[in-house]
């Protein structure tokens, strides 16, 4: 009886001393925070406080994009996930005479949702589909929202693109150039069938559904096939310099580099550091005729998960495009913390996709990577905004 | 410049050295007495300098590059990582403060905890070791798969992104280092010395005289047994945490993001620094060790 009752005690007693640390620490803890609550360049911490000031009060359609980009910036609601995706938000807010600060955005609309964020950042192909779309996962906002596009306001920086090292590409011409040619023909057939395409991306795995991945598919084929002037582009994969200058310039005046060496050496950039069309001139050019391939087997890094954002290699695998040209493809889906620059740079895998200001900011912090076509044509980044 | 860092690294040991290296002139004079004690110290600190001056040679000539078969873009050459540290000192330190406080205030805080997790379970002895065995289970849970769980659990406690962030990071550290410290009181507590508890009970000592005299000191060398385990774990579980931190701020975020961005020299630049901050803290624990319990060892 009396060893009951102690351990009754003993347990109440752990219990009541675990709530009240777990409850107290909070206090301590909270207070040490503020003390440092000093905003980053990445975050503006003031934004979130005063949820109540922007609540119920959003945009009308006849709003100029300068009126919307200075309320939310004044706000400190302008939000972007960083990580190397902030370079265009931030050209955007610098054109409007704005700081350059935005709030950090998680990988989900929520923040957008719950009105944290007033004035968020989406990629037309995928987070914007999910705040329009009420299938699976989608926030169901339909009409009710507008969109702010990088490439109606001049400050476009090109996305997705393929690359691989310049000493691959230099020991591997007829190599770069095959899996170049099937690609594009993978690419071709996507976009001619993006029904088609978004099944078979969501057969070889996926990590939305299969209503989100047609959505995806159809809205990739618009950036695969759009300049960022609004005209028609048919050769799949072709580099426009033009655009591509602009990207560099941007990227030198917003990419942030603690290195100094990096730093200097990214102020000094030109395009032939970082592209060189040759391989893609001559690969469209051969009509599917390569000399002896230097290597066979060959793997590509994608950067994000497996998704229609990547579907002509998908297609291009599928449809045995990479087989007919002599050439072994893996597939190698990223996702969270893969760096598709490094798995480049190491030799892990030989191609990869990513985001030019990414392959600029990877060149410049010292590797030596090789962009041998630009698969999206346009900026797919927005910024998207409640109506009224 | 290299120097300087070098200086900070080792710097709490250099008192001992430059009297070890006093010891050392004397002796070859052929004056004083031999001081084995110096001497000794002189040895233990000499041996690993040596040591990390052959690492930075090596690094610094390219010839450790050539040994482990990589390149000074995945490992910067030494003079590069100092650079970028001196160009940004402003912002490694806001980076260092925030890493800091979650360290010491997880630290402090699970401690506490542990040490009164200790109390209970030597209070009730039947139940307490066993139950103090299965709260051990908690270290085995790896910080990445708490850290994140802890991030969505504390999203209502505050509005401000880096007040909760901060928050979750410190219950992360709190977790990793209760149990250590749990453990450790628990044995000051009970393993006293032979007939001390005999000899308080000849004085008909109450259960509290027993446990503020005898078993409290006792425990005391047991602390720092536990702390020498959670302060090293401490940062770690720290640096971890960052990663899935809300706000972006921290030395382990920083290591993240420049590596995201193929940033590698910064992110060494971030890895010396947090470096620094491990020794600087194992230091400061062993300067208290030696404070606090002057002439109890040995």
């Amino acid at each position: 009886m009396k060893r009951k009752t102690a351990k009754l005690a003993a347990t109440i007693l752990l219990m009541t001393m675990i709530s009240i640390t777990l409850a107290g620490c909070g206090q301590p803890t909270g207070t040490a925070g503020g003390e440092t609550g000093t905003p980053t360049a990445v975050t503006a911490s003031s934004g979130t406080s005063d949820t109540s000031a922007g609540s119920g009060k959003y945009y009308d359609p006849i709003d100029s994009v300068e009126y919307i980009i200075k309320d939310a910036a004044g706000k400190g609601k302008v939000g972007n996930w960083g990580l190397g995706n902030e370079y265009e938000v931030q050209a955007l807010l610098a054109k409007y005479g704005q700081p350059i600060t935005f709030l950090s955005q998680a990988f989900d609309m929520d923040g957008f949702d719950n009105d944290t964020i007033l004035l968020a950042s989406a990629m037309t192909y995928n987070e914007l589909g999910l705040v329009k779309n009420s299938y699976a996962g989608g926030y169901g906002y339909g009409d009710k929202v507008g969109i702010i596009d990088m490439n109606d306001e001049g400050v476009a920086m090109l996305e997705d693109n393929i690359f691989c090292t310049r000493e691959f590409a230099e020991k591997h011409p007829n190599t770069v150039k095959a899996f170049l040619y099937a690609s594009m023909k993978g690419w071709e057939y996507a976009c001619n069938n993006p029904e088609e395409a978004a099944e078979i991306v969501y057969k070889y795995g996926s990590s939305v559904s299969s209503d989100h991945q047609a959505y995806m598919a159809s809205e990739v084929k618009k950036l695969v096939e759009t300049d960022t002037k609004g005209n028609t582009v048919k050769d799949y994969g072709r580099m426009d310099d033009g655009a591509l200058q602009q990207t560099l310039d941007l990227a030198k005046q917003y990419i942030q580099l603690s290195d100094p060496a990096a730093a200097e050496k990214l102020k000094s950039m030109t395009l032939d550091d970082i592209r060189d069309a040759s391989y893609w001139e001559e690969a469209m050019a051969s009509g599917g005729q390569f000399g002896p391939l230097e290597k066979t087997s060959v793997a590509i890094q994608l950067k994000w998960l497996p998704q229609a954002q990547f579907m002509g290699y998908y297609v291009a695998l599928d449809k045995g495009y990479y087989k007919e040209v002599g050439l072994d493809v893996t597939i190698i889906p990223g996702g969270g913390d893969i760096g598709e620059t490094t798995a480049v740079y190491t030799g892990q895998v030989d191609f990869g996709v990513t985001w030019v200001s990414n392959l600029i900011a990877a060149n410049a912090g010292g590797m030596d990577l090789l962009q041998i076509a630009q698969v999206y044509q346009r900026s797919g980044l927005v910024l998207v905004y409640k109506l009224n | 410049m290299e120097k300087g860092v070098l200086d900070m690294e080792v710097r709490p040991m250099k008192i001992q050295f430059n009297a070890a290296d006093e010891a050392l002139d004397k002796k070859e004079a052929g004056k004083g007495k031999q001081n084995r004690v110096n001497k000794d110290a002189l040895t233990t600190v000499l041996y690993p300098v040596l040591f990390g001056v052959l690492i930075l040679v090596l690094w610094q000539t390219q010839l450790l590059h050539r040994i482990l078969g990589t390149d000074t873009f995945t490992l910067p050459l030494p003079g590069r990582i100092i650079n970028i540290i001196l160009a940004n000192v402003p912002e490694i330190l806001k980076n260092v403060q925030a890493t800091v406080i979650v360290a010491v205030g997880g630290l402090v805080l699970g401690s506490v905890l542990g040490y009164l997790l200790g109390i209970v379970a030597m209070a009730f002895p039947k139940w307490g070791y066993g139950g103090i065995s299965i709260a051990s289970a908690f270290t085995a849970v790896p910080i990445v798969a708490i850290a994140p769980i802890l991030n969505n659990l504390t999203k209502d406690f505050s509005d401000d992104p880096h007040v909760r962030s901060m928050i979750a990071k410190t219950l992360v550290v709190m977790i990793t280092c209760t149990v250590s410290m749990a453990i450790n009181a628990y044995r000051g507590f009970t393993e006293l010395k032979p007939f001390s508890l005999d000899l308080m009970k000849s004085y008909a000592a109450s259960k509290m005289t027993v446990f503020l005299k005898l078993r409290v000191p006792n425990s005391l060398p047991y602390v720092f047994t536990a702390l020498r385990i959670s302060v090293p774990a401490s940062i770690i579980s720290a640096l971890v945490s960052e990663y899935f931190a809300e706000y972006i701020i921290g030395v382990g975020r920083q290591i993240r993001e420049s590596i995201v961005l193929a940033q590698y020299a910064t992110a060494w630049a971030y890895i010396l620094v947090a470096c620094v901050i491990g020794i600087m803290m194992y230091a400061i624990l062993l300067v208290t060790e030696g404070v606090v319990l002057k002439g109890r060892r040995r």
